[in-house]
């Protein structure tokens, strides 16, 4: 493969399938860094809450380091919000502090059946969203991938209710848990399809909650996975099914609910994975996004972007959201790494 | 009177009511126990939280889940709460009590709970704080309950960083404090270095670190008071 491909062709051609110029370093989650936001002179607390900022900030990844995407927005509460929660942003604090819901809308177990907003598109930050992926596109969507993330219905539950109740019913009241489930399905479709709207060429679906560090193998394939299913039916863009901790109990699980690619992080043995989803199942992450990619040495960042190529990752994509913090040296060094040892 | 015999057999049946997450067993019985003269404190401890220790093992080999453990928690808190009138002296030792919470801009609040059931099963008085829990917050709670032990949980190395301010307030304020840090990003290490008095992998090292801890307060109180009478 002589020729060399844009950001956007790698990945487009990577969900497609298709053969690309080197592997791509990528991720479907958060892409602020400190060293973008210090760049065009924003505050962390203020980047969710106004579109440019978001958008030029989550361009920084590729426009500094050259990493081959631009995801939006950096947060877990966009869905949420537009249901009616409310959200802290720590405006006074000085530290890196990400958003988190301050109001639930379930507060016990008689008010899980929410109503959904007729409007749900046009609250919250979902027109936000919007037009924040908008600009990307506009000022980097030719040569740049623009991807966005939605959350899976267990995991938003658990921004919506407390995590501890709905652990809790999802054995003594899994009809009202799938109730539930059911509904905020639709919601993340409906996002989604916002999102698709706008523009978008890729989208991660975010199940955290669902780890096999909190919930067993058996819960899993019962109770989350036939809703992860009717999302992915839904989504015209490649997606990715993004879960981090322990998962290589449910990756055939993963793999089964109809995302393109499946995302997990360091706690996952790749080779494993690898020999049991076979040599085509697109397969990203693994990659340690702190205590490789921020607390390591470039060394250590070198030999990491090398052995995750080697145990059979299909792109070099960190295990979680970019760390803010991490320093431009490393980053720079992950990307090399990628464009030397990525070519075979 | 039961007999020996019977009174193992409601203890096991109390075991097993926590270990199968039955709450309705437990509280009925807990209420057995209590009927047939099986001594409170044998019914807490070779009943009730001799289950819970089993669950703990079941977790740990990953047979049992968050979901399970909670659970357990509950059918452990609805015995414990038929028994607890009746207990003479909880005889654990020690006992403390304890401020605990996950520190500012930090949500993630399951292994912060689950820490927090230990110190609850092991009759500490326990205040939770809860999550995202403002830093100047513990050192007032602390302050204001005299407790004996103060714990943070943070699961993010943003929201760690947090908890440096926190040791040193309190340790400003109230010297003899034993402050406890743990959650996923935290290490012995890192506890040293900012001058916490322990660190824990999990739920069951943090009791243990915390039994210790107490015991060594207490006896130091105890040798100040024996010494004013000299
Ligand atoms: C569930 C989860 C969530 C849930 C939390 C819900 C809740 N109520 O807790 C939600 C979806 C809300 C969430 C949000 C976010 N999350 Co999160 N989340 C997780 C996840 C998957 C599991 C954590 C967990 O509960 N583990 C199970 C419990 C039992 O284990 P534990 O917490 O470690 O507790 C044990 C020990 O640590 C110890 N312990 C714990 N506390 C204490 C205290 C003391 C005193 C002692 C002695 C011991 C002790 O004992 C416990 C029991 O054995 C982890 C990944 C993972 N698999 O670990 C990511 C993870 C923690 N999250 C992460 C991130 C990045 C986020 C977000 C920033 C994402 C975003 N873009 O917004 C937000 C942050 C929101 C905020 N500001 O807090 C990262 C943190 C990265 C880092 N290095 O800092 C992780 C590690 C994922 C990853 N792979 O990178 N998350």
């Amino acid at each position: 493969m002589a020729e060399i491909m844009t950001a956007k062709e790698r990945v487009l051609k990577l969900f497609a399938g298709e053969p690309t110029d080197r592997a791509a370093c990528f991720s479907g989650m958060g892409n602020a860094t400190t060293e973008g936001l210090t760049r065009l002179g924003y505050k962390f607390a203020q980047v969710h809450l106004n579109a440019r900022q978001m958008a030029e900030t989550a361009a920084t990844t590729s426009k500094i380091f050259d990493f081959d995407c631009c995801v939006m927005p950096f947060d877990l509460c966009v869905e949420a919000e537009a249901l009616g929660c409310k959200i802290n942003t720590y405006p006074h604090s000085e530290d890196l502090l990400y958003p988190t819901i301050k109001e639930k809308i379930i507060h016990n177990e008689d008010e899980m059946d929410i109503g959904v907003p007729g409007d749900l598109t046009e609250r919250g930050r979902i027109p936000l969203m919007r037009e924040a992926i908008g600009i990307a596109k506009k000022d980097i969507g030719d040569s740049v991938p623009v991807g966005s993330y939605v959350l899976g219905p267990f995991t938003l539950a658990g921004q919506i209710m407390e995590l501890n109740d709905l652990l809790k019913l999802s054995f003594k009241k899994p009809d009202k848990v799938n109730a539930l489930m059911e509904k905020l399905s639709a919601v993340i479709v409906q996002v989604a399809q916002e999102f698709e709207k706008a523009g978008i060429d890729y989208i991660t679906v975010r199940e955290m909650g669902a780890t096999s560090d909190v919930l067993s193998p058996r819960a899993f394939n019962t109770l989350i996975l036939p809703h992860l299913k009717s999302i992915f039916k839904e989504i015209k863009v490649p997606s990715v099914l993004h879960i981090c901790g322990k998962t290589n109990d449910i990756v055939g699980f993963m793999m089964g609910s109809g995302a393109k690619a499946i995302s997990v992080d360091q706690k996952n043995d790749v080779a494993d994975t690898r020999k049991k989803l076979g040599p085509n199942a697109l397969v990203f992450g693994n990659y340690d996004p702190y205590n490789v990619l921020v607390s390591g040495s470039e060394d250590l960042v070198r030999e990491t972007t090398r052995k995750c190529l080697d145990d059979g990752v299909s792109a070099v994509w960190p295990g979680c959201d970019i760390w803010p913090t991490v320093p431009p040296e490393n980053f720079r060094a992950m990307m090399e790494t990628v464009k030397d040892y990525g070519k075979q | 009177m039961a007999t020996e015999e019977r009174k193992s057999e409601i203890l096991d049946k109390l075991r097993n009511a926590v270990i199968e997450y039955d709450e309705d067993s437990a509280k009925e019985l807990a209420q057995t126990a209590l009927d047939e003269g099986v001594d409170a404190n044998t019914a807490i401890f070779n009943g009730l939280v001799s289950g819970m220790q089993k669950v703990g093992a079941l977790f740990e080999k990953q047979e049992y889940f968050v979901p399970e453990l909670l659970m357990c928690a509950d059918a452990l808190y609805a015995g414990l709460e038929i028994l607890k009138p009746h207990v003479k002296q909880m005889d654990l030792g020690v006992r403390g009590s304890v401020v605990i919470g996950t520190v500012e801009g930090d949500v993630h609040d399951i292994g912060k709970n689950i820490v927090k059931m230990m110190f609850d099963v092991a009759g500490f008085t326990v205040y939770d704080l809860g999550r995202d829990v403002p830093l100047d917050k513990f050192v007032e709670e602390q302050l204001k309950t005299d407790s004996d032990l103060v714990c943070l949980s943070a699961m993010m190395t943003t929201t760690m960083v947090g908890m440096k301010k926190i040791i040193e307030d309190i340790k400003k304020k109230n010297p003899k404090v034993k402050i406890m840090i743990g959650g996923a990003p935290v290490s012995q290490d890192i506890a040293d270095k900012w001058g916490a008095d322990g660190y824990a992998p999990d739920a069951t090292n943090a009791l243990k670190d915390a039994i210790n801890m107490i015991s060594s307060l207490k006896k130091l109180k105890e040798d100040a008071e024996a010494n004013k009478k000299i």
